[in-house]
């Protein structure tokens, strides 16, 4: 348990993670032994080729999948520890999610969405706080519209929000901007940017995106199962150089 | 094509089992309601074959008017026997006699009766094949003191019979002790389940006790062999006297199996409409069934516009599914459909009907009917997804997105043909119901179209409200569960056509049994306000056996001092009036005493002085419709033959509980031909009902198949078995409902496999299996209260018309069961959570990198 950096500061670590898919010749190392650990307060990128694991880590990490062998940690909770049942409510309370596409409930307003893992929970969560995400997301006026009636952009950053709105212990987002056009994109890169830096959140993104990773504090490179890199305080050029180099 | 609609069937088994289901069930009960009735026939006939079998002809008193199954016809002189013996070409001719309500005690005291089958006393012949009894076990009776019964009785564990015992037996002229010499069977040993109950004696013995002196029923007759069966016919009938016929093996066969189709017909029918109503109920699950599928294909569809598939290939490959889907289910059906017979004629034989052994026939018409409603309503079903399907864009699947939440067409076309269908509907439900037909069939057919057009309007209709009502409705799951409620009011919400299509199905169900609930409420309270209003008699006595109370029971009656007691025996009758002829019920009963007993409200005449051999008391409305007024005379034709001149002496007003005729029994017992009363009623003499009761079930020791009841008790039996009538109405509908069900389950399933990516998200974000549960188990009890409510609305307001058109003498008070009606609501959300167990097991099942993934 000594072996990554001090617990306080760690909001999720991995720990000589190992995913494997398969057994026998036909097995696949997704992930392969992985020590890694997101800092509190940190905005940390995971990029990495197809195949390389990034999606497989940040799953793992999540409580959505679960690793072969070795920990993930989420605060100081042991992931594989946990019944289905407290994983889902860790997710719940603890972790907050933006996905793709296809984030929000299309039956609920973007407010409700935004309550819904407090919804779930029966609890009010904190308003003072909650109050201060949505009037960063700029959406105060849309908050009784379906997600229908939002654009492309409002609906990710009413995820966000939502993600934001527990004040969970980490954010993992996968491709955010992935589905949405370069402005829309670095709108909601800003926001989660703005998240991590005056509201004090920690943000884990997939991305295969070197602008978009930009925005990150720290940008952590996977091949093959195994981080082969890091890349802190990060640009777009030097990201790219970092890509072209590992061959990706 | 085809192909393809066979791989698409394959690759969606599920699905494909589900929508089957609900076809094999309605074809299953078509299947149950031919094989039941055939094999109903084809025992009966069989019976009527055995029991005729050395039997050429049968002698036998002619009825003057009405059928053999309407009224018992007189008996014939003794003397024929040898007449007809001595015509050339006869080789034995023997008396025979007949009588229902010939009632046998066991060792327990207990009387054996049946529900429906003759219990009958008749004599035995020592030409068994003539008689069609064999002897079994021990020696035929002789003399006054002896009897046999049947083996079927005797060796019923629920009887105590033994060979060597004394046992009484209640005959017409009253109840007698006799030893049991013999036990036989009666036609083959392989047809034993006539239901009949036998007691057997010698002839003159029979001819004493069961009230025929010198008389006989029937007379069987068998020609000598290479006779020439229609020239000897001739020849008999030479010999008889008017009144009498002769007739053939093979026209008694006819007659028996004419007789037995009165009531086999109308049981098929009456299945038959419920395995109609059933299919109609599929029809709805099934065209939304494929409504999602096709709505989650348009991609495949719109790919095969795009490579060079024409509308009509598209449209032909839905059809050749469906058409499939069809012919599998009616094959299913078929099986199915056997073991429902089974099951009804084991069913039937529970409530005492004893139905003829025989096999489980599969006639061609039958297969063909199972393939037509099969394959037809199935294709009908599809007839619209197809058309639909056919008008999908090449370029439809490629737009993102294929969202099934879009209420297309909800407008103004259809609020206009939704509206005219209702108008027509409606138009031809009043028609059915207050119209003038000419006969039932057309009245109850206009009726059914009606009922149907209403409800295909209702479905059309629904959409237009559905999302305003079951928001409505299902706001209470908001306060009871906060998230998941809300989750599940806007997921019933959110699709109006979908949400309406599933709760069409409970809707049919549910108007269908709250109709009937009404209808029967209402005849409830009209016949027990008319009941309570009717007698004042103290007590009412009825017999369990169809053949009634000896008449000897009222006299005992009156001969112990009790009170005053009135039997009623209802016949049939013809009245001729002036020029024309009615057939009608009369009833024959003391008039001197009938102010005792029962409400009679003379508005002409008087019952004093009634004379009881020249007396007759109408109803005011039979009055006025034959135009008959005080002194004008009718002449009455009995079943006897017999003819009477009577005139009216009374006229009463009335609503018709009795028959609008009475004569005195004194002018009627003459020419009788039973001697039985339908129902004795008694007006106590003695002042406490405990001790009054005792002394008239001291009389009826000796006449174990009679009821004694007290008014209450009268009134509250005869709900009793309306209401069992109600529940086994209830219980076919119920696979009405069990359509419903399916279709719930089915539609759920779809939608929650469509909704997937969402189940997914909220499974991510940190909603629980059983959170996720109970939001897809509220969501279809919010839709299954849907469709219970507009059910009860629609089914009232049938109810209610329904009641208020059957005639008053029926029906004159309408009542609305509330609770009741709330009852179904409650069962109908149940009905919905039972529904969500599986879709919503596998929704909270689901993986969630799975779900999240899907495309």
């Amino acid at each position: 348990m000594s072996v990554a950096a001090p617990p306080t500061h760690a909001a999720a670590r991995a720990v000589a993670a190992t995913k494997i898919y398969g057994s026998g010749d036909t097995a696949v190392r997704a992930l392969d032994a992985i020590n890694v650990t997101f800092e509190q307060g940190q905005f940390t990128a995971i990029m990495g080729p197809s195949g390389s694991g990034k999606s497989t880590l940040m799953h793992c990490m999540a409580g959505l999948d679960r690793v072969t062998e070795g920990q993930v940690l989420i605060g100081e909770i042991d992931l594989s520890t946990l019944s289905e049942r407290d994983l889902t409510l860790l997710r719940r309370d603890n972790v907050g999610f933006v996905f793709q596409a296809f984030n929000l409930v299309p039956t609920l307003t973007a407010i409700e969405n935004i309550m819904l893992p407090m919804d779930l929970a029966g609890s009010q969560g904190d308003t003072d706080w909650v109050d201060e995400v949505v009037s960063a997301t700029g959406l105060a006026d849309r908050l009784k519209h379906r997600p229908s009636e939002l654009s492309g952009g409002q609906q990710q950053r009413v995820a966000v929000a939502r993600a934001l709105a527990g004040q969970p212990q980490v954010i993992f987002a996968d491709e955010p901007t992935g589905n949405v056009d370069l402005n829309t994109g670095a709108e909601i890169l800003g926001f989660m940017r703005n998240a991590v830096d005056e509201m004090g959140q920690t943000i884990v993104m997939v991305t295969h995106d070197a602008v978009a990773a930009s925005y990150a504090d720290r940008v952590v490179f996977l091949v093959d199962g195994k981080i082969v890199d890091e890349l802190v305080d990060p640009t777009p050029e030097r990201i790219r150089a970092h890509m072209n180099q590992l061959g990706a | 094509m085809l192909r393809l609609g066979i791989k698409s069937l394959l690759a969606h088994k599920v699905r494909f089992a589900l929508t089957a289901s609900t076809i094999v069930i309605g074809v299953a009960f078509v299947v149950a309601s031919f094989v039941t009735a055939d094999s109903l026939r084809s025992g009966f006939d069989q019976l009527a074959e055995d029991i005729n079998t050395g039997t050429d002809y049968t002698v036998r008193g002619e009825l003057p008017f009405g059928e053999i199954t309407e009224a018992v016809a007189p008996a014939v002189s003794a003397d024929l026997v040898d007449d007809i013996a001595a015509v050339d070409g006869v080789e034995i001719a023997k008396g025979g006699l007949f009588v229902n309500g010939v009632i046998p005690v066991d060792g327990n005291g207990e009387a054996v009766t049946t529900f429906g089958p003759p219990v009958a006393g008749t004599n035995w012949l020592e030409d068994e094949s003539l008689s069609q009894f064999y002897l079994m076990e021990g020696r035929w009776p002789v003399g006054i003191g002896e009897f046999a019964i049947d083996i079927t009785t005797f060796e019923d564990d629920g009887y105590d019979f033994e060979l060597g015992g004394t046992y009484q037996v209640v005959t017409p002229t009253g109840p007698r002790e006799f030893t049991l010499t013999g036990v036989a069977q009666f036609g083959f040993p392989e047809n034993a389940g006539v239901g009949a109950i036998f007691s057997l004696f010698d002839t003159a013995t029979a001819q004493e006790i069961l009230g025929f002196p010198g008389e006989f029923t029937v007379i069987s007759v068998r020609a000598e062999a290479g006779a020439d069966i229609a020239e000897l016919q001739t020849r008999i009938e030479a010999v008889l006297p008017d009144g009498v016929e002769v007739i053939t093996a093979a026209d008694s066969e006819e007659e028996f199996s004419d007789a037995t189709e009165t009531f086999i017909g109308p049981f098929q029918t009456i299945l038959l409409v419920f395995a109609f109503i059933v299919l109609f109920v599929s029809t709805f699950i099934i065209s939304n069934t494929f409504n999602i599928v096709l709505g989650q294909r348009v991609r495949e569809l719109s790919l095969l516009r795009a490579v060079g598939a024409t509308p009509g290939q598209v449209r032909m490959s839905v059809l050749t599914e469906s058409a499939i889907i069809g012919a599998v289910a009616s094959v299913a059906g078929l099986g199915l459909g056997m073991l429902g017979a089974l099951g009804l004629k084991a069913l039937l034989n529970f409530f005492g009907a004893s139905l003829p052994d025989g096999p489980l026939p599969l006639v061609p018409r039958t297969v063909l009917w199972a393939v037509v409603v099969g394959v037809g309503f199935t294709v009908l079903a599809s007839l619209v997804p197809a058309i639909k399907a056919s008008r999908i864009s090449p370029v439809a699947g490629l737009a993102e997105g294929t969202s099934s939440d879009e209420g297309a067409s909800l407008g103004w076309p259809r609020l206009a043909s939704g509206g005219v269908l209702l108008a027509i509907g409606l138009v031809a439900t009043g028609l059915g119901l207050f119209g003038d037909f000419d006969g039932a069939t057309p009245q109850l057919s206009t009726l059914g179209a009606g009922a149907a057009v209403t409800f295909v309007a209702v479905s059309v209709l629904s959409p237009l409200v559905s999302r305003a009502v079951v928001s409505l409705l299902a706001r209470p799951l908001v306060w009871m569960m906060p998230i998941s409620g809300r989750l599940a009011r806007a997921n019933a919400a959110r699709n109006p056509r979908r949400t309406s299509a599933t709760a069409v199905a409970l809707t049919i169900g549910l108007a269908l049994v709250t109709m009937v609930s009404i209808v029967g409420q209402s005849l409830k309270v009209s016949f027990g306000d008319r009941l309570a209003n009717a007698f004042t008699a103290d007590f009412i006595v009825t017999a369990d056996t169809q053949a009634g109370l000896p008449k000897t029971l009222s006299s005992d009656i009156r001969a112990a001092g009790i009170g005053t007691p009135v039997g009623f025996d209802l016949d049939l009758v013809q009245i001729d009036i002036g020029d024309s002829q009615v057939e009608t019920q009369l009833t024959a009963a003391r008039v001197s005493d009938l102010e005792a007993v029962i409400n009679i409200d003379v508005i002409e005449g008087s019952l004093d002085g009634f004379d009881p051999q020249t007396g007759l008391l109408i109803q005011s409305d039979v009055a006025a419709d034959d135009n008959l007024g005080l002194g004008d005379t009718v002449e009455l034709t009995f079943v006897s033959g017999d003819r009477a001149t009577v005139s009216v002496a009374a006229i009463f007003d009335g609503n018709g509980f009795w028959s609008s005729w009475f004569i005195d029994s004194a002018l009627y017992d003459q020419f009788a031909t039973t001697a039985f009363d339908d129902v004795v009623m008694v007006q106590s003499a003695i002042d406490d009902p405990e001790a009054a009761r005792a002394a008239i079930d001291d009389v009826l020791d000796s006449y174990p198949q009679a009821v004694l009841e007290d008014r209450q008790e009268f009134q509250e039996s005869i709900e009793s078995s309306l209401n069992t009538v109600l529940v086994l109405v209830n219980v076919f509908l119920g696979f009405a409902l069990l359509i419903a069900l399916i279709g719930i389950v089915s539609t759920l399933t779809l939608s929650v496999f469509e909704r997937i990516r969402e189940i997914g998200l909220l499974r991510a974000v940190g909603m629980t299996r059983r959170q996720m549960r109970r939001m897809i188990r509220w969501e279809a009890a919010a839709v299954s209260l849907y469709g219970a409510v507009v059910g009860v609305v629609l089914g009232a307001a049938f109810g209610m018309a329904t009641s208020a058109a059957i005639p008053e003498d029926i029906i004159d008070t309408i009542a609305v069961p509330y609770l009741q009606l709330f009852i179904f609501l409650v069962i109908s959300v149940g009905f919905g959570l039972i529904a969500a167990l599986f879709p919503a097991f596998r929704a909270s099942r689901m993986n969630v990198l799975d779900a999240i993934a899907d495309e």
